[in-house]
């Protein structure tokens, strides 16, 4: 392999993990978007999707790489598997708005967090003590087709996550551009308190937001699932930080940034391993992460301002 | 509020009462064997294999009167902790305190892993109490240069019925350079102690024997995606393949490079020999994966398919190697346990410890003995190759895994 | 609104009966109030030092207590970061590993630089020793004694605190805890990834035992329990001695409202990076602690597990109690070291008994990370104070006092407040000197060109309608907003971005708008806060409560009595009570007395009357009135133009970020501009009529 061919697949690698990334930074950017709460839970929610998708894949009997479906019955059993693992993560974020964040909402400072701390290490503890700490093989019906690109190669499972993502995200921003429930959340991401006087259901808007966040979440896990062929309690730590540097690199709270951000992210990683070493790939992100915090606190793209009191 | 501070005073005062009931046992004619293994955390499943392992061989030399006519008792302790997800070694320590602080305590199994045993060897030493581990494999706790560290009064007490990776990572690198002809290679390691040990001790052996090491990185465990480090090396297009390391990060480490490099080949030490990989890697990924065990090949042997019967009737599991090892180890035990009550000495740990010392008892690996540091005098590495086999279940580890050879010695 | 704090129970109930006869009945009861606190603690630390004789000398369990006593101080130390400064550090694993590490390199064979002459003196002060290898030239292996390195793992831990904690000094809360969680993920992989110091994943091994008159410590518990003691004891003096001193108080201002922090004297760098420092120090001498007694380090032990852990157990216990912490630390380990698992034998044998089978397989030691789980969530939703919270409670008034009418001292003791407004700079040059100032806000422009002097011992009332940019203009002047441009003197010295605390010092203090109190402290700690420029006790002092110390505690809390007195019983008997339980007038009050107990010479007050009848109105005012009459210079916003005309020499008016009109209150009154801007064109020409 030529060093323009390795270059190029590490190009095509970082860009599928940016979007993965990128789908799990928007959902969390979503919610902080609105209420300024860091929601640590979220990579746990993320995690449990996996889970959630491999056993709606296993409902129809499929197990391991090997069966491979095509046409309808692909198409049929992949949109199941999604809606499926949209609707239970979007659920669970759902609840644990309502449980653990709507009781604490007003009170200033860390208490959101903290709280977000606990509840990620109940969902991580409870699945850790149901399933154990072993990986699991994931089962993924999709066919083994790929396609060589100057020396690289350019599997389908990249291009699925390029096109899912795509599709996701653009909805995302159709939803929160074009429709009402959208400009309600925009308005509530700017005052919350003049959008509840203008009469907007400040309620609804923020179980919105956690729904649509935790459906991405949800929606990243799957597309893990089928990239990476495996799952396991654990996934939610690794991709949780890198998601989170990409939220705050493009600029936490918004959108289009945490699209941006998850691409760079991701090849950072996929150009850093290579050209450094993959030992060094978590210093790398984390000081991209304290360097963006301390610097240019409101990333690329953002206009929170954390220097803010 | 008054109620609930009073369920918080009574839960406490019912636990105690009820753990001092238990303690209350007949003691006549018993002994106590320690049990230390990571039950908490990353390691849980593999730590119930080999105390079950253990415990097969413990029950049936109980059920037939005790050795030399004392009962075993057994005294379980985990040393992972939660917070560690994983073996802790300062748990390891209290644990080890914990034994010898216990006269009745004669001997121990355990630990699984070493950096639990490196905390715990000291300890043991000054209270003289012998543990025999099935699976602890770094060689610093039985190399004399350290004797001051962990064997501070001087007598082993650190012994093993597996060899450790002082041969284990170079015979592989001896099996690779002569059977497979391999020029060069690849190494990874998953940042642990025992990763970390063995894949060192592989590529300085693999050099010696003339293979061209191209690299050698560390992977993260937690991490999910190692297709950059994988298709780095795809770029330098080694001939092989080596991860030093256990099965967390080892499953994806196959299932990836199955995807990237489906033409190399791929080795590991005994950290990928087991189900996990099997079930976790699955086929077509795991196929053609070469493992090593610090064993003479165990499940082959006809002796021990009775064994593998029991043990599946009884726990309705397959056993693993290191639940021979363990099974080895308390042969060794009730051996010990068995003269040292023949010889009309007292039955305590120190005529235990030098029991064991002498052992030459006949367990499935063969006659087990001991050197003047603990280790096991036979010092076979072990290769198999994962080559599918449709008509077993595809997480069967006796079946999937083929025995290939002996990992030669260095000269 | 106040909150409940107290852990008794509610009046009425029965379990409130038989509590109130208990603590009557109790030996307790006969001990006088402020006795009680040292009986207890003596009866604590005398059962802790008996503990390993009664124990039966098992060694694991004291080896346990004396993790325990580990933990307990981690959890003292994050308590001075979180509990007490307010800062919330998720990486404070990464100081008890600096520590351990440290005594681990120097007390072990692992980093052995090879031999030469630089090393002699060392070696004389027995600090490194001469290792001859047979092959290759001798090697130096370090053998600093652990007694000496406690001090300095926690003057390295220390250091490490300031390098951390200085990127986070302007971050809100949950940034800066994300900022410390990367460091505090940054530095186990460092320790994994430099294996020629650290030995890498690994682990640092054989790391000598303490030697204390020439024995070793070897592998028993005891001597590392007594040690473990000792460190509790010192942190908990510490911790104490902190908490209660001046420092103790500035970091508790910083907590609960930095800018007020600020605007009353508090720098806000130094004090943080104090906390983390000393927060740091603490987990660095416990990680020497830790690593001698375990003889062995492996990156794994400080993972952000175990940072999350210790902020459990902060908050479980009480976050900012210090005995709190100490008892939530030690709960959780009991909780899973020892009674877990002998709970989970207790279920296995109710298991057996009643034939149920999964609890005979139950292991609750390994789901201690979701009970962790489980009371952070619970803490935060219902107990947010933690088991013993760190805000005493109160007697609450009687009915007579509550309803005592109103007095007023018949006049403040003019010596005592001699103080205050006290000009030592000569001439008529103005206190105040504002030459075009201007704010710009992004796209807006706040204020623009705006001047304004303002004599010594004058009032100036500042005036306009809402929006025109009067509390900007006292923002800009206090250092809290930066102007675009112009200049401000006070007192002839240039302060026009001088940080707030420094204009403080200066001699000027102010009020909000919105009020900005320290809401969980008392009426007296808040006012306390307002000296902190005045006074001079640092870090030392505090601990070791000097004579000198203990006479400026002493005045100045005479002195803020004093300044409390002008409000007559007002305040006084409210001195002990947390502020969040004041009436709205009190507080305004409150926040008046705070800025005058730092001796300003001239005092900013916005809107001081706001939300005040007219009768606290006019008690205000004449209160006002009589503290310029003692020589303060007073600079005031306000929207009730009888309290402007009754106590303005001059008056400004702003709108727009303009100055549209000045002179004398009666003048202004009338001057058409300002009429437009209040009330609009058409009435401008009305009440030229009416005047």
């Amino acid at each position: 392999m030529g060093w323009e061919a390795v270059y190029l697949q590490q190009v095509i690698n970082g860009l599928s993990l940016g979007a993965m990334y990128a789908l799990l930074a928007l959902g969390f950017t979503l919610v902080y978007g609105i209420l300024e709460l860091i929601n640590f839970a979220h990579f746990n929610v993320f995690m449990v999707g996996s889970f959630v998708g491999m056993a709606a894949l296993e409902l129809f009997g499929l197990s391991g790489q090997t069966q491979i479906l095509t046409g309808f019955p692909l198409v049929g059993v992949m949109t199941f598997a999604f809606i499926a693992t949209l609707s239970v993560a979007g659920a669970l974020g759902v609840i644990i708005e309502r449980f653990a964040l709507r009781p604490l909402r007003g009170i200033p400072g860390t208490v959101g967090m903290i709280t977000t701390i606990g509840v990620s290490y109940i969902l991580f503890n409870i699945v850790l003590l149901t399933v154990g700490a072993g990986s699991w093989n994931f089962p993924n019906p999709l066919p083994r087709i790929s396609w060589p690109i100057g020396g690289a190669t350019l599997e389908l499972r990249s291009l699925l996550i390029w096109i899912i993502a795509l599709v996701l995200m653009t909805g995302l921003h159709l939803f929160v551009n074009k429709t009402r429930l959208g400009k309600a959340m925009r308005a509530t991401a700017q005052d919350a308190e003049a959008a509840r006087m203008m009469g907007v259901d400040v309620d609804r808007v923020i179980v919105t937001a956690f729904f649509l966040g935790s459906a991405l979440a949800g929606a990243a896990a799957l597309i893990f699932g089928l990239y990476y062929n495996y799952t396991s309690f654990i996934i939610g730590y690794t991709a949780g930080l890198r998601a989170f540097t990409a939220a705050v690199l493009g600029g936490i709270g918004s959108v289009t940034g945490a699209m941006v951000g998850g691409l760079i992210i991701g090849l950072i990683e996929a150009l850093g391993g290579q050209l450094i070493a993959v030992r060094w790939t978590d210093v790398i992100i984390f000081s991209i992460l304290v360097l963006v915090l301390v610097f240019a606190p409101t990333g690329l793209l953002g206009r929170a301002n954390p220097t803010k009191s | 509020m008054l109620s609930r501070r009073s369920v918080l005073v009574q839960l406490p005062a019912v636990g105690l009462a009820g753990s001092y009931a238990l303690r209350a046992f007949a003691a006549d004619k018993t002994v106590t064997v320690g049990i230390n293994l990571p039950f908490t955390g990353a390691d849980a499943h593999d730590a119930q294999l080999i105390k079950q392992g253990a415990l097969l061989a413990i029950d049936d030399a109980n059920a037939k009167g005790g050795p030399g006519g004392y009962k075993i008792n057994v005294l379980v302790l985990d040393d992972g902790t939660a917070t560690a997800g994983q073996y802790d070694p300062a748990q390891a320590a209290t644990n080890a305190r914990k034994m010898v602080a216990d006269s009745s305590v004669v001997a121990a199994i355990g630990p699984q892993m070493s950096g639990s045993g490196k905390a715990m060897a000291p300890i043991l030493s000054q209270g003289n109490l012998a543990t025999i581990t099935p699976s602890s494999t770094n060689p610093d706790i039985t190399n004399p240069k350290f004797a001051s560290t962990y064997m501070p009064a001087g007598k082993a007490i650190y012994f093993r019925t597996v060899t450790t990776d002082a041969f284990q990572g170079p015979n592989m690198a001896n099996y690779m350079a002569d059977t497979l002809k391999i020029k060069s290679v690849y190494v990874l390691d998953d940042s642990g102690a025992y990763g970390v040990g063995i894949a060192n001790a592989y590529e300085e052996q693999a050099k010696k024997r003339g293979i061209n090491v191209m690299g050698h990185d560390q992977l993260d465990p937690k991490e999910a995606d190692y297709t950059t480090i994988l298709t780095k090396v795809k770029s330098m297009n080694p001939d092989a393949l080596y991860y030093g390391g256990v099965a967390q990060a080892g499953v994806k480490v196959v299932k990836q490079s199955y995807d990237i490099l489906p033409k190399i080949i791929r080795a590991g030490g005994d950290g990928v020999y087991g189900a996990e990989i099997l079930k976790g890697a699955g086929f077509p990924a795991a196929q053609g994966l070469y493992a090593t065990i610090a064993a003479p090949d165990l499940l082959a042997n006809p002796d021990s398919e009775p064994f593998v019967k029991a043990f599946a009737a009884k726990y309705g599991e397959q056993p693993e190697n290191y639940s021979i090892t363990a099974y080895d180890a308390a042969l060794v035990l009730i051996d010990a346990i068995e003269r040292v009550a023949k010889s009309g000495k007292p039955v305590d740990r120190n005529a235990i410890r030098d029991a064991i010392q002498e052992s030459q008892a006949k367990t499935l690996q063969g006659v087990v003995s001991f050197d003047k540091n603990g280790d096991i005098t036979s010092r076979v590495v072990s290769v198999f190759q994962i080559t599918q086999d449709p008509k077993y279940p595809a997480d069967d580890v006796l079946h999937q895994y083929k025995y290939v050879g002996v990992a030669p010695a260095s000269a | 609104m106040a909150e409940r704090d107290t852990a008794a129970p509610r009046q009425g109930t029965i379990g409130a009966e038989v509590f109130a006869f208990l603590r009557r009945a109790s030996p307790l009861a006969r001990v006088a109030p402020h006795v009680r606190p040292r009986i207890g603690i003596t009866l604590v630390f005398a059962f802790a030092l008996l503990f390993p004789l009664i124990i039966d000398r098992n060694d694991a369990d004291i080896d346990s207590a004396a993790n325990a006593l580990a933990f307990a101080a981690l959890a003292l130390g994050l308590n001075i970061v979180v509990g007490f400064a307010g800062l919330l550090d998720l990486g404070y694993a990464a100081f008890f590993a600096i520590g351990a590490y440290a005594y681990g390199v120097f007390a072990s064979a692992q980093f052995m630089p090879a031999w030469s002459g630089f090393w002699e003196p060392f070696a004389w002060l027995q600090l490194v020793e001469r290792f001859h290898q047979d092959s290759g030239g001798d090697l130096v292996h370090f053998t600093v004694s652990f007694w000496l390195m406690l001090p300095l793992s926690a003057g390295l831990a220390a250091f490490f605190g300031v390098l951390f904690g200085a990127p986070t000094l302007r971050l809100k809360g949950d940034y800066l805890a994300i900022v410390t969680l990367g460091f505090g993920e940054i530095v186990p992989i460092i320790a994994r990834n430099w294996p020629s110091v650290t030995n890498g994943a690994m682990g640092l091994n054989g790391v000598a035992a303490p030697r204390f008159l020439g024995q070793s410590f070897g592998i028993s518990a005891t001597p590392y329990y007594f040690v473990g003691m000792g460190l509790i004891a010192l942190l908990i003096f510490t911790s104490t001695r902190l908490k209660l001193s001046r420092i103790g108080r500035a970091w508790m201002a910083i907590r609960e409202d930095e800018i007020a922090a600020a605007a009353m004297g508090v720098n806000r760098v130094k004090f943080k990076l104090l906390a983390f420092a000393i927060g740091a120090a603490f987990a660095g001498a416990t990680g020497t602690f830790y690593v001698a007694k375990l003889q062995t380090a492996t990156p794994e032990m400080f993972m952000f597990p175990v940072s999350v852990m210790i902020l459990v157990m902060v908050v479980f216990g009480g976050i900012g109690s210090v005995w709190g912490v100490v008892l939530g630390a030690i709960i959780l380990q009991i909780l899973q070291s020892w009674f877990l698992e002998d709970l989970s034998q207790w279920l296995h044998a109710l298991g057996r008994l009643i034939g149920v089978e999964w609890l005979q397989r139950i292991e609750l030691a390994s789901s201690i990370e979701l009970i962790f789980g489980i009371i952070l969530v619970t803490m935060m939703l219902y107990r947010r104070q933690g088991l013993i919270p760190a805000t005493r409670r109160v007697q609450a008034l009687s009915l007579a006092e509550q309803t005592a009418t109103v007095e007023l001292a018949a006049a403040p003791p003019a010596q005592r407040l001699r103080a205050i407004g006290d000009i030592t700079f000569r001439g008529d040059e103005p206190l105040l000197d504002i030459k075009g100032l201007t704010v710009r806000f992004g796209g807006l422009v706040a204020l623009r060109e705006v001047g304004l002097t303002v004599p010594p011992r004058s009032v100036v009332a500042v005036i306009g309608p809402n929006g025109s940019g009067k509390s900007t203009l006292f923002n800009a002047v206090t250092g809290l907003v930066a102007p675009e441009s112009g200049n401000v003197r006070f007192a002839g010295y240039p302060i026009e971005r001088q940080p707030p605390h420094v204009v403080l010092g200066r001699g000027m203090a102010r009020t909000f708008q919105n009020i900005r109190l320290f809401p969980n402290l008392t009426v007296l700690e808040n006012v306390m806060i307002g000296m902190h420029a005045r006074l001079h006790t640092g870090a030392v002092g505090a601990l070791l409560r000097l004579p000198a110390t203990q006479r400026e505690e002493a005045a100045a809390r005479a002195h803020c009595l004093d300044i409390l007195a002008l409000f007559g019983n007002r305040l006084i008997p409210r001195v002990d009570h947390v502020v969040s339980s004041l009436s709205y007038a009190n507080r305004r009050r409150l926040e008046i007395a705070r800025a005058l107990a730092s001796n300003p010479k001239l005092l900013l007050l916005d809107e001081p009357t706001a939300g005040m009848n007219p009768a606290e109105t006019l008690e205000l005012a004449g209160q006002i009135k009589n503290l310029n009459q003692h020589g303060l210079t007073i600079v005031l916003i306000e929207h009730k133009l009888d309290v402007v005309v009754s106590l303005a020499d001059n008056v400004i008016v702003l709108d727009h970020g303009e100055k549209i009109a000045e002179g004398p209150p009666d003048v202004v009154r009338r001057d058409e501009e300002v009429i437009r801007a209040y009330l609009g064109r058409s009435a401008a020409i009305g009440s030229a009529a009416v005047a």
